[in-house]
C-alpha cells in the first residue's frame, strides 16, 4: 500500500563553508528510491550520508539541486507526518521517559498520544524495552537508547523512513535480531526506507539496492542491486550469493 | 578521616557552625572595629527584644518585593522567549536591556519616589532588579538547547513554537531557575533600596534607615539579617527546584553543537538600522515614560533638557568639569573591581567543582553580601578598611561576584557527564578535566557572567563612593541630591548607563570573535 514516487534526489550538492574552508559534503548526487523499496547507503565516514538524510528531512537545504519525498518537498512531507527518522545519535530528550520520548513525534504533529498508547507499548515490546517505559534516557545503556530512537521513528507509521546507523550501538546478536525485525516491519508497512549503515552484511541482508558512496567530494561511487528472495532469514547470512555481494561492496568501498 | 564519609550537607553545616562560633568569639571580644561586628547571640537577643516591630516591616518589604518579582520576571520571561524566537528583536532591544540593567537604583529611587506613589516605587525597583537577570537566563537556556533534540522535532515538521514547547523551554528550565534564584535577592534589595528613597511608614529599609543614626550595630545587623533570611529563603526555594530538575535529566552525551539562529548574513544597511534602533529605543522609552507619567520638566529631564543642562546653560562648563573629574576617579576603579569580582567568581566556581563542601559553607556568607543592605554593612566595612580604595574594591567585589559565580557554576554543572568521562578515562585528575573540558564547554557562560558583571561593577563603585569615600560619580550623585540639582542627577544616571552599555558592547564583540572561532553559540 504505497503511493507517491518514493525518494528522489536530482543533482543535489551541499557545500559547507566554515572558517574559511569549503567542504563539499555532496557533489551532484542523483538518486531514486522507488516507493516501498529499501535502499542502503554505505560509505566511509564523512562521505555525506547523514547530510543526505538531513536534506531529505528539510533540516538543511541543498546548495544546488532538488529533492522530493513522494513528490512533495521535504518541508511539506515532514509536516504531513509522512516521515519517520532515527538519527545516528539517539537524540532523546533527557527529561522525558522512554514512553514519552517515543511519543514525541505525535506531540509535534498534534496527534493524540493516548490514542496511540497501545501502539507505543507494542513498539517498545518490539525493540525489547518492555518494563522500561517509565525510565529516563540517562538510566539506559547506549544500545537501549538507540532502540528507543527506533521505536520513535516507527510511531507515526511513516510512509518514508530514514534510519541513520540505527543499530550502531547494538551487539552483533541483537543487531541480527533487529535486522530481521526491521525487515518484517518494513514488509508489513511498505515504507520507502533509506538506511545508512556501516555494516556490509546488514546492507546486503536488508536492502533492495545498495548505494556505495565515496568521500571528498561526497558522491555515489557504485550502485549495487540485491535480488535475494524475501523474506530473508538467518540462513541467508551463510548463502554464497550473499558472500559474493559482500565482496563486491567491499571492493567498491576500496575504490575498485 | 571520618569527615570523608559524611554527606556533603553535613560537612557544609559543620563549616557553617564553625564560622558562627568564630563570629561569636570575635564579636564577644570586640575584635573588629570596636564592636561594629556584634556577636550572633547579641544580635539574636536584640532581635527578640525588637520583635514587636518586625512583622509590619517584613510584610511591607515582602509585599513590594514579591509583586515586583512576579511582574519583573513575567516580563523577563516573555521578553526572553521573544528574543530567542525572533533574534532581530533581541538586537533591537539590546540597548534598552542593558540600560535597564545598568540603571543605578540609588539614582532613580528618589526620582521614583517623587513621581510614583504608594508601593509603586518599591515594585518598580524590585521588578527592575529581576528583569535583566531572568531575561538573560531565559535567553541563555533557550539558545543553548541541544541541536540534536531540536532536529528531532524539526524532522517532523515542527515549527519554532513546537521546538519551543517540546524542547527548548524544558531544557532552559534549569537556567531559568538559576536566573530566578539570583532575581529573588535582587527583588528584596530593590524593594529595600526604594524604601530608602522615602515614602511609606513600613518596610525593613525604612526601619533600617530610622535605626541608622542611633549607632546600634546589633539592631542594624538584626534588620540586615532578617532581610537576608527572606532573600535566602527565596533563593533556596529556587535552588531546590533547580536541583530536583537537573539531577536525573542531565544530557547524557555531549551536544555536538547548539542550535544556532542563522542571523549573520544581513545586508549592511539592515545591520546599521538595527544598531540605530537599538540605540534609539532607550531614549524613546525614556521620553515616553516622562510623557506618560506627566512629571514636571524641572524634575524629569528629557534628552533635550539634559543636553541643554550640559552644553547650553551658563553653568554648563562647571557641570562638565565636575562630571569629568568624577569619571576619572570612577572608571579605573570600575575596571579593577570588575576584574577582581570576575576572578573571584571564577575561582570559587572552579573550587565548587573540587571542594563542593567548602563552597556550600561559603554560600551563606555570599548570600549575606547580596542582601545585607550595603548601607548596613558599610559602617562596618569603613571601620575595617578605612575610607580608601580597598573599601571600594570590596564593595564592588561583593556586588559583582555573586551573579557571576552563579552563572559560571551553572555552566560548569551543565557540562555533560560523557564529556568529562573521556579525559577521566585517561586518568585525568580534576584539574585536567576542568582545563580540558569544563572550562571550554562553559565558555559561553563565562562570557555571559562577564556581561552580567559589567554594569554591576559600576554600581558597586558608585555605592561605595556615595556611602564612604566621597569621590567619583557616586559622590557627585549624592551631592546633587542634596542640592536638588536634578540636571546633575539625571546626567550621572544617564552617563553611568552609557558607560555600562559601552563596556557591555565591548564584551559582546570579544565574545562573538572567540565563540565564532570555537564554533560555539553565544548566549547573547
Ligand atoms: N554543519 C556542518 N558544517 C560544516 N561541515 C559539515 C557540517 N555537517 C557536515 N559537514 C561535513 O560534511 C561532510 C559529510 O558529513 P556527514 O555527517 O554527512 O558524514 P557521514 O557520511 O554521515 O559520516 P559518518 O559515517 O561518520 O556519520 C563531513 O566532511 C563533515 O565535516
Ligand atoms: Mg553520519
Amino acid at each position: 500500500m504505497t503511493k507517491g514516487s518514493g525518494i528522489t534526489l536530482d543533482r543535489v550538492s551541499r557545500n559547507f563553508d566554515s572558517r574559511g574552508r569549503r567542504v563539499e559534503a555532496l557533489r551532484e548526487v542523483s538518486l531514486a528510491c522507488p516507493p516501498g523499496s529499501l535502499t542502503a547507503l554505505i560509505g566511509p565516514s564523512g562521505c555525506g550520508k547523514s547530510t543526505i538524510l538531513r536534506l531529505c528531512l528539510g533540516l538543511d537545504t541543498p546548495s544546488s539541486g532538488s529533492l522530493a519525498l513522494n513528490g512533495l518537498s521535504p518541508a511539506d512531507a515532514t509536516r504531513a507526518g509522512m516521515t519517520g527518522v532515527a538519527f545516528q545519535d539517539a537524540a532523546l530528550l533527557p527529561w522525558r521517559s522512554v514512553q514519552a520520548n517515543v511519543a514525541l513525534p505525535l506531540d509535534v504533529l498534534g496527534h493524540s498520544v493516548s490514542a496511540h498508547a497501545s501502539k507505543i507499548a507494542e513498539l517498545l515490546d518490539l525493540v525489547g524495552l518492555k518494563g522500561f517505559e517509565k525510565s529516563l534516557p540517562g538510566e539506559l545503556s547506549g544500545g537501549m537508547r538507540q532502540r528507543v530512537a527506533i521505536a520513535r521513528a516507527l510511531v507515526t507509521a511513516p510512509e518514508v523512513l530514514f534510519l541513520d546507523e540505527p543499530f550502531g550501538a547494538l551487539d552483533q546478536i541483537l543487531r541480527r535480531q533487529m535486522n530481521i525485525e526491521l525487515q518484517r516491519i518494513w514488509m508489513e508497512t511498505g515504507a520507502t526506507t533509506l538506511l545508512v549503515t556501516h555494516g556490509i552484511d546488514e546492507a546486503v541482508f536488508l536492502a533492495d539496492r545498495i548505494i556505495v558512496m565515496a568521500s571528498r567530494p561526497g558522491r555515489i561511487a557504485k550502485i549495487i542491486d540485491v535480488d535475494l528472495p524475501r523474506p530473508r532469514d538467518r540462513s541467508m547470512f551463510g548463502d554464497p550469493r550473499f558472500h559474493a555481494l559482500e565482496r563486491e561492496i567491499a571492493e567498491a568501498l576500496d575504490g575498485h | 578521616m571520618a569527615t570523608d564519609r559524611m554527606p556533603g550537607w553535613v560537612r557544609g553545616l559543620l563549616y557553617t557552625l564553625a564560622l558562627l562560633v568564630l563570629w561569636e568569639g570575635v564579636g564577644q571580644l570586640r575584635l573588629v572595629a570596636g564592636g561594629a561586628l556584634p556577636p550572633p547571640t547579641a544580635i539574636a537577643l536584640r532581635l527578640f527584644a525588637d520583635w514587636a516591630d518586625y512583622p509590619n516591616h517584613i510584610l511591607a518589604t515582602i509585599q513590594g518585593a514579591s509583586i515586583g518579582f512576579v511582574i519583573g520576571n513575567a516580563i523577563a520571561l516573555a521578553a526572553g522567549v521573544l528574543f530567542v524566537l525572533f533574534p532581530v528583536t533581541s538586537r533591537v532591544a539590546r540597548g534598552l536591556n542593558v540600560a535597564i540593567y545598568a540603571l543605578p537604583p540609588i539614582a532613580i529611587s528618589p526620582i521614583l519616589v517623587l513621581t510614583l506613589s504608594g508601593m509603586a516605587p518599591r515594585v518598580v525597583l524590585a521588578a527592575i532588579g529581576c528583569y535583566f537577570v531572568t531575561m538573560t537566563a531565559t535567553v541563555v537556556g533557550l539558545s543553548q538547547t541541544d541541536a540534536r533534540a531540536v532536529d528531532v522535532v524539526k524532522a517532523y515538521g515542527g515549527s519554532k513554537w513546537a521546538v519551543l514547547r517540546l524542547v527548548q523551554w524544558r531544557s532552559a528550565l534549569p537556567s531559568i531557575l538559576s536566573g530566578l534564584r539570583i532575581a529573588a535577592p535582587n527583588a528584596v534589595l530593590g524593594a529595600i533600596l526604594a524604601e530608602f528613597g522615602g515614602g511609606g511608614r513600613w518596610g525593613l529599609g525604612v526601619y533600617l534607615l530610622g535605626s541608622l543614626g542611633r549607632g546600634e550595630p546589633d539592631r542594624l545587623w538584626g534588620i540586615g539579617l532578617m532581610a537576608t533570611a527572606i532573600a535566602a529563603f527565596a533563593y533556596l526555594a529556587f535552588a531546590v527546584a533547580a536541583n530536583a530538575i537537573t539531577g536525573t535529566t542531565q544530557a547524557v552525551t555531549v551536544p555536538s553543537s547548539v542550535a544556532k539562529a542563522a542571523d549573520r548574513d544581513r545586508p549592511v544597511w539592515q545591520n546599521a538600522t538595527i544598531a540605530a534602533a537599538s540605540v534609539a529605543l532607550p531614549f524613546g522609552v525614556w521620553m515616553l515614560l516622562i510623557w506618560a507619567l506627566g512629571v514636571p520638566a524641572m524634575l524629569a529631564k528629557s534628552p533635550a533638557g539634559l543636553f541643554e543642562y550640559l552644553f547650553l546653560m551658563p553653568n554648563s562648563p562647571v557641570a562638565q568639569e565636575r562630571l569629568l573629574a568624577a569619571l576619572a576617579q570612577t572608571l579605573p576603579m570600575t575596571l579593577i573591581g570588575m576584574v577582581a569580582g570576575l576572578a573571584m567568581a571564577l575561582g570559587l566556581a572552579l573550587a565548587s567543582q573540587i571542594y563542593p563542601a567548602i563552597v556550600r559553607a561559603f554560600m551563606p556568607i555570599a548570600l549575606v553580601t547580596q542582601t545585607m543592605p550595603l548601607v548596613a554593612l558599610t559602617p562596618l566595612l569603613v571601620l575595617m578598611l578605612g575610607r580608601g580604595y580597598s573599601l571600594i574594591l570590596w564593595v564592588t567585589i561583593s556586588v559583582t561576584f555573586f551573579p557571576a559565580f552563579v552563572t559560571m557554576a551553572q555552566g560548569l554543572i551543565l557540562v555533560p557527564r560523557a564529556a568529562l568521562e573521556v579525559p577521566r578515562a585517561y586518568g585525568a585528575g580534576i584539574l585536567t578535566q576542568l582545563r580540558l573540558v569544563s572550562l571550554p564547554a562553559s565558555l559561553p557562560y563565562l562570557f555571559a557572567a562577564t556581561r552580567l558583571t559589567v554594569p554591576r561593577a559600576l554600581l558597586g563603585v558608585m555605592i561605595a563612593e556615595w556611602l564612604a569615600t566621597g569621590t567619583g560619580l557616586g559622590n557627585l550623585l549624592n551631592q546633587s541630591r542634596g542640592y536638588l540639582d536634578y540636571g546633575m542627577i539625571w546626567t550621572v544616571a544617564v552617563v553611568s548607563v552609557l558607560i555600562s552599555v559601552a563596556f557591555y558592547q565591548i564584551v559582546v564583540v570579544v565574545e562573538h570573535r572567540v565563540l565564532d572561532r570555537l564554533g560555539m553559540a553565544s548566549t547573547n
